[in-house]
């Protein structure tokens, strides 16, 4: 596929804007490596050398302690089991990630109480929460799920926001004067008791989540859209395409959206940013997934209420600062980009 | 009446009429309109703006403002079918497959997302289904050949705004021949395009139409592209046709007064140096404040009693035909 030149334009004066692009390698960085978290940082060892052969636990079936004849039939500890084979000298050894613990493991200490500081000794490089978590794995667990959460509800926010929305703005009449109405309706209903009342009833899953939130979400695209539709559809292509027997639906589908794009593709990293504050403020609420599931809001509410555990409260609002922070830059420098009145120098 | 000069008639418009609703009631942009387009012929509709041209071309196509623009009363056949009344669907298969239509905007008839070669590929899509993607894209270097545009094979890749005003009109022209059309509809093609663009423009289209066999109508307020092109003309005026005739009787006998005043204002060589520029004075009446006789009557030079009341069209034989009391006793003939 060829790239249109406006859009080869685009993304050099994105580039250009050196705060977006560092900031965009930088979220592509994080996200990529959240990606291959169990190989940073997770309780199974990355490879296992036991009597001459290897094992390789992070992906895979869970390896019960009598594989490398311990006397347990549960999973594997590799911290202890690196320290068995250490005392041993046979020639074996574990190599652990970097750090070597799981979002949902506690790690207690005999006659010490959680939460311990952050201790290089551990590995624990930002400390433990009130039971005994590494922080760090939560975070970076945390933030894997935030961020998919907040693409998913992107995805779903856009998908109905631009079908509703284009389709307001292109049909027109009482077609849209009837969904203008029920939006009118719907944005009246308070949110956040909604929530309230659904996660007092069932238990939301991040799907589930997903899909009230973005029952929610969609409203703001969705007259953006429309706005953007009525003002293609009155362009004299789409008289055109008609003039060439063009359903309205194909109009639609491949005139109006494909020029709408730009505002689609300014609003995303900002929806980004959107869905993971209200991922992390509803966990914070107690009202997101559910717990054990590793999430910032949820350390942000065990910090707040344990102050004297310094690290906790400060390694989320670090981590959460150079998030949106990145996000943000990424939205306004991709909006730049976009901007018209940006193209009407000469090169 | 109503038969051309010559041959089988394509496209038969009789009595259209066609109102826009708006807040300050249903105004007639088209009254009564009936004329005829014989086959591989061109007609010509000229007139100023404002005056139903492009609402004529709109009411044939479908594709008035919705919801806004209505056909309120007549026929419009074409191949044993009325397009008034067709369904949807099968208007939508007429509708560039059989009859396409041609904008006076080449800057803005193009989606500027879309490279020209997709947007071309997709005429094929429409109305030509099973071509396999070589076989289109064989077929766009062909057509962008035939309309004159040079390294076709590299245009296809091009944006709209890459290529120029002129270029661009040509596109929409291998656009609108894509599939073979019976009738082409060309709504001030050139008008947009500057002058020595304008002549290439109109050449390339009566060549392809001579080639094609095609019938077309070419709408212009332009009487010098008339006389160029076109083997009849109807001259509307306010919504109505005032006087039809083949381009030859139309410009050596003009009747009506509005077509003859519109012939003295082309200014001509053989005038004298600095001579005063001929022009109809007063305005178009606007489409709510029509006069219930002639509509011609607050600029007509030979207005007079019975003027008041609406003027029929008057056969003045050979197929030419004037809305005017000038001519004949009246009644026996109208449209």
């Amino acid at each position: 596929m060829r790239l249109s030149p406006l859009t080869i334009k685009k993304i050099r004066r994105f580039k250009s804007i050196k705060r977006g692009y560092w900031s965009l390698i930088i979220f592509a960085l994080m996200v990529t490596l959240s990606l291959g978290a169990e190989l940073l940082v997770n309780r199974r060892a990355l490879i296992v050398h036991y009597q001459g052969r290897y094992y390789f636990p992070v992906y895979g079936r869970m390896l019960p302690g009598k594989t490398f004849g311990l006397d347990y039939n549960y999973e594997t500890n590799y911290r202890k089991l690196a320290k068995v084979f250490a005392s041993r000298h046979a020639g074996d050894w574990v190599l652990m990630p970097v750090v070597p613990y799981g979002p949902y493991e506690n790690d207690l200490k005999p006659n010490r109480y959680p939460p311990f500081a952050p201790s290089f000794a551990d590995r624990h490089f930002l400390g433990t929460d009130t039971i005994g978590r590494d922080v760090l794995a939560r975070l970076v667990y945390g933030f894997r799920i935030a961020v998919f959460f907040s693409l998913a509800l992107l995805a779903a926010n856009f998908l109905i926001g631009v079908s509703i929305g284009s389709a307001m703005g292109f049909w027109g009449g009482k077609f849209d004067l009837f969904f203008q109405r029920i939006i009118e309706i719907w944005s009246n209903v308070p949110f956040l008791y909604v929530i309230i009342i659904i996660s007092s009833i069932v238990v939301p899953n991040f799907f589930m989540l997903v899909v009230i939130m973005a029952l929610f979400g969609w409203i703001s695209i969705t007259w953006t859209i429309r706005t953007m539709a009525y003002k293609e559809k009155a362009r004299e292509y789409v008289l055109a395409a008609r003039a060439m027997g063009a359903s309205d639906l194909r109009i639609i589908f491949r005139h109006i959206i494909p020029n709408t794009v730009a505002i689609i593709v300014t609003f995303a990293p900002f929806a980004v940013s959107s869905g993971i504050i209200s991922l992390t403020s509803l966990d914070y609420l107690g009202f997101g997934l559910p717990p054990p599931t590793p999430s910032w809001g949820e350390l942000l509410q065990q910090g707040w209420a344990n102050l004297d555990a310094w690290w906790i409260v400060a390694s989320v609002i670090v981590a959460m600062v150079i998030t949106l922070l990145t996000v943000t830059f990424i939205g306004e420098a991709v909006r730049e980009a976009y901007d018209p009145r940006m193209h009407t120098t000469y090169e | 009446m109503n038969t051309t000069a010559a041959g089988e008639i394509i496209l038969d418009i009789r009595h259209l009429s066609t109102v826009f609703k708006t807040d300050e009631g249903r105004l007639p942009a088209v009254t009564d309109v009936s004329f005829s387009l014989g086959k591989g012929r061109t007609l010509g509709l000229v007139g100023e703006s404002g005056c139903g041209k492009t609402v004529t071309a709109l009411s044939i196509m479908r594709l008035l403002p919705q919801p806004a623009g209505q056909i309120v009363a007549g026929r419009i056949l074409f191949d044993q079918m009325d397009l008034v009344r067709l369904p949807a669907d099968r208007m939508r298969r007429v509708r560039g497959g059989r009859i396409a239509m041609i904008f006076q905007e080449p800057m803005t008839a193009l989606n500027p997302v879309q490279p020209i070669g997709r947007q071309l590929r997709e005429m094929f899509l429409l109305h030509a289904g099973g071509l396999s993607p070589a076989a289109m894209r064989r077929r766009c270097i062909d057509l962008l050949q035939r309309v004159g545009i040079p390294e076709a094979q590299r245009r296809l890749e091009d944006y709209p705004h890459q290529i120029s005003g002129g270029m661009r009109q040509r596109v929409m022209i291998a656009m609108a021949l894509s599939v073979a059309p019976e009738i082409l509809i060309a709504d001030e093609p050139t008008t947009a395009l500057d002058v020595t663009v304008q002549a290439q423009i109109l050449a390339l289209i009566d060549d392809l139409q001579q080639a094609e066999g095609m019938s077309m109508i070419f709408i212009t307020h332009d009487l010098g592209v008339i006389a160029e092109i076109c083997d009849d003309v109807v001259v509307m005026y306010a919504g109505q046709v005032v006087e039809m005739a083949s381009v030859t009787r139309l410009f050596r006998t003009p009747r009506h007064p509005y077509t003859q005043g519109l012939l003295a204002s082309i200014p001509r060589l053989e005038h004298p140096a600095k001579s005063r520029l001929e022009t109809i004075p007063g305005m178009v009446p606007g489409l709510a404040e029509m006069p219930a006789g002639c509509r011609f009557i607050n600029r007509c030079p030979h207005a007079f009693l019975d003027c008041k009341t609406p003027p029929p069209l008057v056969d003045l034989g050979d197929g030419h035909s004037a809305r005017c009391f000038l001519y004949g006793s009246g009644r026996e003939s109208g449209a």
